[in-house]
């Protein structure tokens, strides 16, 4: 290829540095899909309920993809040391594998992040809340995640339905249904409380009296870390895929 | 008379006079009416100068729905006895007249001592009494939740309670609603358009894969002829 020695050496040198980076980029990817995985917020038991858990199977494809990568960064730079053809047939055709998965990944993570709407975790939230007539074993256990969830994020966040306590006002919901408008027109975990728990005063809680409410809704913290965790996912994939294919070449 | 017909004229126009029952600051209470409830005003110095200081008095709040026709009724109908004032006003409370002279101050509400004081004085709330009605013993003014989606029209009469007559009432209230509420089945939950980074993402990794599958295969493609050409020239020279 190369037609003095020092060319040659040039151009091990690049490809050894560029598998460097890939090897690192790997176990970067990893480790924010591991972070991802592993679902600081509790946010899980939400997308559970949706049906459609996609992102969190774009991270595990990451995960592994991006130990792939490590290894195969290894494998490439002792196939560049050595001149193995071989080694280097099996790099470049396990190379491919793996960048279409991980182009799968990315794809899924990117469509996916799209349809994390107001509207889905509102839908959700009205229907699988404090249910207590679950159709199935399998819905029994998507409302129990739901509700403890959404206590927790209220009382946590202080925070109050997916745009605001409005939402348990204007729409028929398993809550509305169990509870009586007058005495609960939100959850209690809603008001404002104080050290012990106990909500600062119900009736302005009830009545909706700025200080005794909280009006902010909840979807921020929802969609936040799970857009900003997609995002990772599928941008940060796209760019090691990017950086793979002007490397090789 | 003369006095009269101006304020009358004056309510008329701007409503500039608190003849009528009047809801809830919505500055206060935000969440008024709700789906079975609405707050209301209490009538602050609506009777001055009407209570003669021998007998006691009570304010007594009748509700109906707009549709009905206000008849005249025995000052005690209740909620049940007008089917929930369909068929024409119900006693829904009883208070003591409010005081005219210091009124609460709603700038007090911040105050978190004093807010449960502010709002019993300020404001009652319709249809706050979810067990009354499935109570038969229950001793007072029975106050059930209101209809979803239903007008009312409120009244405050001043009751001499020794004599047991009315002495002056209120104009009956401008109708007030309650909340519809709305399926959850109607939420719509399609992302519409799909996000620009989700379309790049798509598109390019899309065509470098496609780029990447071609050049592999054209890659072994030119490998396999080259090797063809190679052995029936039986060139010995080593492929570098």
């Amino acid at each position: 290829m190369a037609k003095g020695d020092t060319g040659v050496r040039f151009f091990q040198g690049l490809l050894i540095l560029g598998n460097v980076i890939i090897g690192m980029c790997g176990i970067a990817l990893t480790a924010e899909c591991i972070f991802f995985v592993s679902d600081q917020q509790t946010l899980y038991p939400l997308l559970e309920a949706t049906n459609n858990d996609d992102i969190y199977g774009a991270a595990w494809i990451g995960i592994f993809v991006g130990f792939a990568l490590f290894n195969l960064s290894v494998l490439g730079i002792i196939g560049v040391i050595k001149s193995h053809r071989t080694m280097l047939l099996a790099y470049i055709i396990l190379m491919l594998i793996t960048y279409g998965f991980e182009v799968a990944s990315c794809i899924t993570a990117a469509t996916h992040r799209d349809f994390f709407t107001p509207n889905l975790f509102l839908k959700q939230m009205l229907e699988k809340y404090q249910n207590l007539e679950p159709a199935n074993n399998d819905d029994k256990w998507m409302s129990e995640g739901v509700t403890r969830t959404w206590d927790r994020l209220m009382l946590q966040n202080q925070c109050c339905g997916v745009n605001g306590p409005s939402d348990w006002q204007n729409y028929r919901s398993v809550f509305r249904n169990r509870n009586s408008d007058s005495e609960f027109p939100w959850p209690r975990q809603c008001c404002v409380m104080d050290v012990q728990g106990i909500p600062v005063d119900l009736d302005g809680c009830k009545l909706g009296v700025s200080g005794y409410y909280n009006d902010k809704g909840c979807y921020d913290i929802i969609s936040g870390p799970m857009d900003r965790h997609a995002w990772g996912v599928a941008w940060f994939g796209f760019a090691i895929l990017c950086w793979t294919v002007i490397f090789k070449s | 008379m003369q006095d009269c017909w101006v304020v009358l004229a004056l309510c008329w126009l701007g409503q500039l006079c608190n003849l009528r029952p009047q809801i809830a600051n919505p500055k206060l209470a935000t969440n008024n009416p709700t789906f079975t409830t609405i707050a209301l005003e209490k009538p602050f110095c609506m009777f001055d100068g009407l209570q003669s200081p021998s007998s006691s008095f009570a304010v007594y709040l009748y509700a109906m729905v707009d549709s009905a026709i206000s008849n005249d009724k025995p000052l005690n109908t209740t909620f049940q006895d007008t089917s929930g004032g369909q068929l024409g006003p119900y006693k829904a409370a009883s208070f003591n007249v409010p005081n005219c002279a210091s009124p609460p101050k709603i700038a007090d509400v911040a105050n978190v001592k004093k807010i449960s004081e502010v709002l019993e004085q300020y404001l009652f709330r319709v249809g706050d009494d979810v067990t009354c009605l499935y109570d038969p013993n229950f001793p007072d003014v029975c106050n059930p939740p209101l209809a979803e989606d239903t007008t009312y029209r409120f009244k405050y009469l001043l009751v001499d309670v020794v004599a047991g007559i009315v002495k002056e009432q209120t104009l009956w209230s401008d109708p007030m609603k309650t909340k519809r509420l709305k399926q959850s089945s109607t939420i719509d939950t399609w992302p519409g358009r799909r996000s620009g980074g989700m379309i790049v993402i798509t598109s390019i990794l899309s065509t470098l894969m496609f780029f990447l599958v071609v050049g592999f295969l054209a890659s072994i493609f030119f490998t396999v002829i080259t090797r063809a050409e190679l052995t029936t020239t039986k060139c010995q020279t080593p492929f570098e």
